[in-house]
Order: structure tokens, then C-alpha cells, then sequence
């Protein structure tokens, strides 16, 4: 780190550690993001990306400091973090299947005046389906959903986790996109499997390993096969 | 057949009271994960607030008062409801055992506490006199308190209905019932659902615990805890957080208690536990309750 | 002690133990009190039985009761309708008992949970229906089943005989919690420990988990029984209310008082429970509690109210109960007393 970095970090994280059922899962967790860019939370499976997004939202019990924008979060309650300008995107969607559509995103509305448009805009299908229970729809239908709910309310900090698992290629185009134009109002932190996605949308990347941050820097470094290698257990970079 | 159409009747009437009791519990199960032993008691003490209202507030006798008797016992079970999720359930957030093992406390403390205020021998509730008479069906004759019992068992269900259907807590609350985390992930303060349940699942036993006063002519310490057994039973084969569900169990274990006790002499209790039994073995999250876990 | 390998520290303990009653029984030579005890002893090795469901394995049950009236029932309708005597009647019950919990026990633990707290209770209130309305003539309902002082040996007759059966109780107590201190020290008894902590880890390494739940069950089931049988002689017959929900749930609440999940915890908290329970009622009928107003004198005198308001403190400020709080002391001053 070098002494230039004094601009303010939309999030930052500091000795953050999560004890699951006497699992020691984030073992002191550091890093910050810029404010107004994506940056791509990567690793290989089971290292703590998704702890380390439930831990932001403070759906996990965490300790160590969280700052947002420079305001403590780590003791606020999860809806209390969410209400301060956080929107979640959780694995695996957690959409109501027992509701429908439409009932899904009245139930995530925050401001005043939710942007329906900019949902409806992107996602065409889901205004067709609004009255149809989102247990009924397809996996990319569901992750649509699951955006949409964060898209309706502005903003500050995204937390997005694999919105790309288990969905065709045509529909991580269409997520791409979606997360593209979320990108322009609001930073995002980004867990994803999906490199190309990440070298596409991502401006800075950081990496973990076995609960603790073991790199952070460009999308470039994905270019370097060795790195991917030895960072992700992926072969060949880019390819 | 007469006797058939007497019993079943009598038997949904039972089932109507059941579901007064089991509703409360099985949203409350259903949202917090939170198995209320404690709600018998809340019964109980709307049963004795009907006693009181009845023979020293308003004695006349008249409907009226019994009317004024029911809103009065759901709203003691509702505030005992509502002050227990504040002063106990509260401080336990997500320690789902002991939420029930303080539960278990809550109920016996009550009942013991019911027996030094009122002592051991049910004291007798009389309801209005018109409530004694008979309507015919057919050929049967059937008191027309049962039809009380499920007329209110029915408006309960209704404007349950309507609540989680159209009002934005009752969203919460089936949201709640199916991913409690993934709703304060939204931004919403899932407790004060919690809270409202005990309201409502109060302010129903309440009125179960004054419509069982004069379903079994009187109340005694244990009125809520005789009933409780049988709730449970209803929310689990109904399926815990279905409130249809609930409804649907209550009338079947109302009726085989009730039918079964007449012509096969005092099994009814024993089938409905063996109905429990085999919904539990073939479906394990009840008729139509979420996976219990 | 600590000549001793730790895992035979409990021999002293109990010896001490047995040589404190002896010197202690002959000074109360009070029936009355031997009575209490000899019932009091009898709950301590029930709250163990049914501390190894709870707090050895992770088993919240509602239907403990269940065995520990099948054993009560199963062995006084022995004696009484077969004429048979103690012995096989005894051995009869635990049979009886045994098929019951695995019946049971194979078909709640199909299910987790709060659900198989569900079932057990279900279970339970069947049995106590069957006991209470005497179906099929098996139980004589509220009048009890009385045992048949033929079939047992005189000198547990008769109240001059009452120290006979506070030593039997104390007896039975001492057995119970030796085979409970064999069971959980056992390697069953590690997996049970396992299952309680984290039941996946234990199907990771090829461990059956409903295996060992199931004989968990069975053998808390069979011991509760063998506790039944002797509430039989103790306090001469088996009645409805052993099978009762209101059994168990005093059961949870000596565990929770003493201590869950330590042995010892469970034997204090049953013994405190009965107690307690008792001398309570003899300080209201003394009148200590006349000077309170009525409002809070009327449930004072119910000895529940009391127990219920300390348990619902204990869950709520000391998870350990009793044992818990002594060790949390041990821990504070520990290196002090060493």
C-alpha cells in the first residue's frame, strides 16, 4: 500500500473474523474498495467469499471493524446495514418461492419512490410475470428476480454473490448487463466464478484463501495462467 | 344419523376452539421457530378474564356483556402474548431451545400461579341462556354455542386471511415464514413481526380460552394446558406456519375426537395421537406446512 | 485422587458418598423424610435417564414419561394379574419397555428436532390416555394398580420398613448413574456427544446417526423403566400421572436446574426438585408466607410457581444451571482453591 491511497473506501474491512459453529471461517479479513467502481471478490470454493458478504450484511455474528463510506457497520443489525444503502444479492438467489413476483419486490422496497423502471427496463419478463409465484419460475428467471429486488432502491454498496451459477450463457450476458448498469449509480463487490465476467465489469479484483485475503489488485493478473493456477485452481487464464 | 350430524357438529365446534389456539402457534412456529408451551397459558388467562368479567364487571347475563367478555379475554391473551415475546423470547434471539425451554418455565409458572389465585376446583363461568338452546337439523339437535364456536373460529380465519394476504406486515410475515433471514437481508426489522404475531396469536387464544368457558362450563388452572396437547397436534398435521393448513387439522382432529370417542368408547383421544403419528411418518411437514426442521 | 487414573475419579465420589448415607440414614429416622428422599433419589436417577437423551445426545424428548410409567405399569400388572413375583415381573417390564422405545423411538426419529419433541409427546400422551381411562382394563385408571405385597420381599413392606426403601432408591440411583457414567464414557457414548455437537460430522464418517439415536433412546427408555419398577415398590402402585407430560417437563426442568449435559447436575437438580417441591409446601402450611399479601402469597405457596420462576432464570442468565454456575465460580477462583 502505498501512501497516495488517502481517497475515502466505499467499504473497508479490517480484522474481520466469523466463528461458525466453532468453525473459524474469516481468520482477520482486510481490504477496502473504491467507491464507484466493481471490483471482483474471487477464490476457490469454501475459502469465506460468501461469509465475508454475510458478514458486511451482518447476517453472521462478525468481529473486527466493518466501515462503510467511514461509518462503523459491524454493530449494526442486518436490516439496519441494509437500510443504511446496502443491497444484497445473496447465493443461491434465497428468492420467496411462496410469493409471487411482484410481492417479491414490494417486500424489498426501501425508498420512497422505488424504481420500478429501471427493473422492468432490464428485466421485460418479469413485468409479464408479476403475478406468477417465483417458486413457479426458472433458475434465471429466479436470479432476475433476486437482482431486481436490489436494483429497485438506490444504493451505495452492492454485495452481489454468483449471480451467474447454474445459468445459460445468453442469461450471464443478460446478468452482465443488469450489473453493468447498476454499476454506473452504485459500487459493487462481486463474488464470481465466471472470469471473463469479472475481467469484463470488474475494475480491481481481490482474492482469498482460506479465510483471509492473499491478494488484491487488477483483472490483468487473471491474464497470467501461473496466478490463476495458483490463486482460483483454475487452468489457463483467459482462454 | 341424528346423532351423527349432533356429533360432528359438536366436533368441528371442538375443532373451531383448537384452531383458536393452534393459529397463534403455528405462525408463531412457522416465523421464529419458536414452539410455545407457554400458550395454554395465555388461553387460560383469557378464560379467567371472562369468569371475572362475567360475574363481577357485567353480570347480567345478557350477550352483550358476553360479547364485551370475549374482546376483553382476547385482549388479555394478547397482552400476556405480547409481554412475554417482550420480556422473555426477546433476550434469547436464535436460541431456539431455550426460547422453548422458557417457554415451558412461562407455562408452568402459570398454571401454578392460576392455582394459588383461584385454587384447584373450575370455577363456573354461566354464559348467556340463549346460548343453551338447540337448532334443529333435520332430525339432530345441536347447541347453538357450537356454532359460536366456529363462527368466531371463522372470522379468526378470515381476517387472518385477509392480513397476511393484503396488509404489508402480513408480507412480512409470509416471507418471514419461509426465509426469516433473507427478510432482514432486505432491510426489514423482522422482530416487530414477531411481536405482532404474539398479538394475534394472543389475542386468538384469548378468545378460545373465553369461548372454552363455556365449552367446558367453567375454567380451572389447567383449561390452557388440556387444550394445548391437542393444538400442537392440530398445528403439526396441519404443517407449522400454514394457517389453512391449521384450520383443515383442527376440524379433523375435532371431529375423529369427538366421533371416534362416541362409538368406539373413549378411544378419540388415543386415534387422534396415532392420526399424528402416521401424518408425521407420511408427510413430515404436515398437510401443507413448510419442511419442519 | 490423583493416584487414581482420571477415569476411575468417580469411584471415591461415590464411595464417599454411600459412607455419608450410612452414617447419615439411622440419624433420620424420620419415615417421613426417608420417604421424601427415597422418592427425591428416585427422580435424580430419572432426571439422569433422561439427561442422556438431553444433554449427552441432543435429544429434546416430550415422551420420557412414557417409559418411565411402562416400567411402572408393566411390572405392577405383573404382579397383580399374573401373581408373578418381583424379579420376573421386573425383567418383564424392561422387555415391555424395550419393545415400546424401540416402537417409538424407530418411528419419532424419522423426524428432527422439534418435531420429534412433537412425537414423543404424542407418543406419551397416548400412553397416559391409555393409563388414565383404562383402556382395555390394563391400568384400573384413577384408582392405580397396587402392588401385590406377595410378590415382593417383606422387608420393603410396611412404613417401619421406609429406610429399606431409601436404601433401595439410593441403590437404584447409584446403578443408574454408574451405567449412565459407563454409557457417555463409553465410544457410543462419544458419538452420542458428536451427534449433539454436529450430526453431519458424524455421517462423514460413515456413522449411522439414527443408529445411535435409537439406542440412545432405547437404553434412556429401558433405564427409566427400571426406575419405574422400583417407583413401583416405593410408593406402592402405578398411576396415571407417571405417564403424564407434567412428568417429563419436571424431568427438563431438574435437568436445566442442575445442570445440563454433567451427570451430577441432573442427580442435584432431581433431588433439590423433590425436595424442594415438598418442604415448600410444609413452610405454606406453616404459615411463613401469611405475612405477604395475597396477590403474590397465593402462588408462593404453590411449590411450581418457585421452581418455574428459578428455571425460567437459569435458561435465561445461567445455561449451565447449578453445575454450571459452580464451575463458572471454580474457574474464577480456581487458581486459588487448585
Amino acid at each position: 500500500m502505498n501512501l497516495e491511497v488517502t481517497q475515502e473506501k466505499a467499504l473497508e474491512l479490517s480484522d474481520v473474523h466469523v466463528t461458525i459453529r466453532g468453525s473459524h471461517i474469516l481468520q482477520g479479513v482486510n481490504f477496502g474498495i473504491e467507491p464507484g467502481v466493481v471490483t471482483g471478490l474471487l477464490g476457490r470454493n469454501g475459502v469465506g467469499k460468501s461469509t465475508t458478504l454475510r458478514s458486511i450484511v451482518g447476517l453472521v455474528p462478525r468481529v473486527g471493524s466493518i466501515k462503510l463510506f467511514g461509518k462503523e457497520i459491524s454493530n449494526l443489525k442486518a436490516h439496519e446495514v441494509i437500510r443504511s444503502g446496502v443491497s444484497f444479492v445473496p447465493e443461491d438467489r434465497e428468492i420467496f418461492s411462496t410469493l409471487t413476483v411482484l410481492e417479491n419486490l414490494k417486500l424489498a422496497e426501501r425508498d420512497k419512490q422505488p424504481n420500478y423502471d429501471i427493473v422492468y427496463n432490464l428485466f421485460p419478463e418479469l413485468l409479464k410475470r408479476k403475478n406468477q409465484r417465483a417458486g413457479t419460475l426458472s433458475g434465471g428467471q429466479q436470479q432476475m428476480v433476486a437482482i431486481a429486488r436490489a436494483l429497485l432502491n438506490n444504493s451505495n454498496l452492492l454485495l452481489v454473490d454468483e449471480p451467474t451459477k447454474g445459468l445459460a450463457p445468453r442469461l450471464v450476458t443478460e446478468v452482465a448487463d443488469a450489473l453493468e448498469v447498476a454499476a454506473k449509480s452504485a459500487t459493487i463487490l462481486l463474488v464470481e466464478q465466471n472470469l471473463p465476467l469479472v475481467k469484463r465489469i470488474a475494475k480491481n479484483i481481490i482474492v482469498m484463501d482460506q479465510g483471509v485475503v492473499v491478494h488484491s489488485g487488477s483483472p490483468m493478473d487473471l491474464e497470467n495462467a501461473d496466478f490463476a493456477q495458483r490463486m482460483l485452481g483454475v487452468s489457463g487464464g483467459s482462454h | 344419523m341424528e346423532i351423527f350430524i349432533t356429533l360432528f357438529i359438536t366436533g368441528v365446534g371442538l375443532g373451531a376452539l383448537y384452531f383458536l389456539v393452534a393459529a397463534g402457534l403455528s405462525l408463531i412456529y412457522g416465523l421464529m421457530d419458536v414452539l410455545n408451551f407457554a400458550h395454554g397459558a395465555f388461553l387460560t388467562a383469557g378464560a379467567y378474564a371472562t369468569w371475572y368479567f362475567t360475574t363481577y364487571v357485567r353480570a347480567d347475563g345478557s350477550l352483550t356483556s358476553y360479547a364485551i367478555s370475549l374482546l376483553i379475554a382476547g385482549l388479555v391473551g394478547a397482552l400476556f402474548a405480547v409481554a412475554t415475546e417482550q420480556i422473555l423470547i426477546k433476550y434469547l434471539y436464535n436460541r431456539h431451545i431455550d426460547q422453548a425451554l422458557v417457554t415451558v418455565g412461562l407455562g408452568f409458572v402459570a398454571a401454578s400461579a392460576y392455582l394459588g389465585w383461584f385454587g384447584t376446583d373450575p370455577l363456573v363461568v354461566l354464559p348467556p341462556v340463549d346460548l343453551y338452546n338447540v337448532v334443529q337439523i333435520g332430525d339432530a339437535f345441536v347447541g347453538l354455542d357450537r356454532f359460536l364456536y366456529i363462527g368466531v373460529a371463522a372470522i379468526v380465519l378470515l381476517a387472518n386471511f385477509l392480513m397476511l394476504r393484503y396488509t404489508r406486515i402480513g408480507l412480512i410475515i409470509r416471507a418471514g415464514v419461509e426465509n426469516r433471514n433473507m427478510v432482514t437481508a432486505l432491510g426489514i426489522d423482522v422482530r416487530k413481526a414477531f411481536t405482532f404475531v404474539f398479538f394475534i396469536g394472543g389475542f386468538a387464544a384469548g378468545l378460545g380460552g373465553a369461548l372454552a368457558t363455556t365449552y367446558a362450563s367453567g375454567v380451572g388452572p389447567t383449561l390452557g394446558d388440556s387444550f394445548l396437547i391437542y393444538a400442537f397436534i392440530t398445528v403439526v398435521i396441519g404443517g407449522m406456519g400454514s394457517v389453512p393448513g391449521t384450520a383443515i387439522a383442527a376440524v379433523l382432529v375435532g371431529t375423529t375426537q369427538v366421533l371416534v370417542n362416541y362409538y368406539v368408547q373413549g378411544l378419540g383421544d388415543f386415534v387422534v395421537v396415532l392420526l399424528l403419528a402416521l401424518v408425521l411418518l407420511v408427510r413430515p411437514q404436515g398437510l401443507l406446512g413448510k419442511v419442519v426442521r | 485422587m490423583n493416584l487414581l487414573p482420571s477415569k476411575y475419579r468417580f469411584v471415591p465420589v461415590v464411595l464417599m458418598l454411600l459412607a455419608a448415607v450410612s452414617v447419615f440414614t439411622p440419624v433420620v429416622d424420620d419415615p417421613g423424610l426417608q420417604q421424601t428422599f427415597a422418592v427425591a433419589f428416585l427422580f435424580a436417577a430419572l432426571a439422569l435417564t433422561y439427561d442422556l437423551l438431553l444433554g449427552f445426545t441432543g435429544l429434546l424428548s416430550f415422551g420420557h414419561s412414557l417409559f418411565y410409567a411402562a416400567g411402572a405399569y408393566g411390572a405392577a400388572y405383573a404382579m397383580a394379574r399374573w401373581e408373578w413375583q418381583i424379579i420376573p415381573a421386573t425383567i418383564f417390564a424392561l422387555f415391555f419397555a424395550t419393545a415400546i422405545a424401540l416402537f417409538t423411538g424407530a418411528t419419532a426419529l424419522r423426524v428432527k428436532g422439534i418435531a420429534f419433541a412433537m412425537v414423543t409427546l404424542a407418543f406419551a400422551e397416548a400412553g397416559h390416555v391409555i393409563a388414565t381411562l383404562n383402556l382395555w382394563g390394563l391400568s384400573n385408571g384413577d384408582i392405580t394398580l397396587q402392588l401385590r405385597p406377595e410378590s415382593v420381599p417383606e422387608f420393603f413392606l410396611g412404613v417401619n420398613n421406609t429406610r429399606n426403601l431409601f436404601l433401595l432408591s439410593l441403590i437404584t440411583l447409584a446403578i443408574i448413574y454408574l451405567a449412565v457414567w459407563w454409557l457417555t464414557q463409553s465410544s457410543v457414548g462419544r458419538v452420542w456427544q458428536a451427534l449433539r455437537e454436529n450430526e453431519e460430522r458424524v455421517s462423514v464418517l460413515g456413522l449411522r446417526p439414527f443408529s445411535f439415536k435409537l439406542i440412545a433412546f432405547v437404553l434412556a427408555g429401558v433405564m427409566a423403566a427400571f426406575v419405574g419398577v422400583v417407583a413401583v415398590i416405593v410408593t406402592n402402585n402405578a398411576n396415571p400421572s407417571m405417564g403424564s407430560t407434567g412428568t417429563t417437563i419436571s424431568l427438563l426442568l431438574m435437568v436445566i436446574l442442575g445442570g445440563i449435559a454433567t451427570r451430577w447436575g441432573a442427580v442435584i437438580g432431581g433431588v433439590l426438585y423433590v425436595v424442594l417441591s415438598q418442604r415448600l409446601t410444609t413452610l405454606n402450611t406453616e404459615g411463613a408466607l401469611s405475612s405477604f399479601p395475597e396477590w403474590i402469597g397465593g402462588p408462593m405457596s404453590e411449590p411450581a410457581f418457585i421452581l418455574g420462576v428459578i428455571f425460567i432464570l437459569v435458561v435465561m442468565f445461567s445455561p449451565g444451571g447449578i453445575a454450571g454456575a459452580l464451575y463458572r465460580l471454580k474457574m474464577k477462583f480456581g487458581s486459588s482453591v487448585k
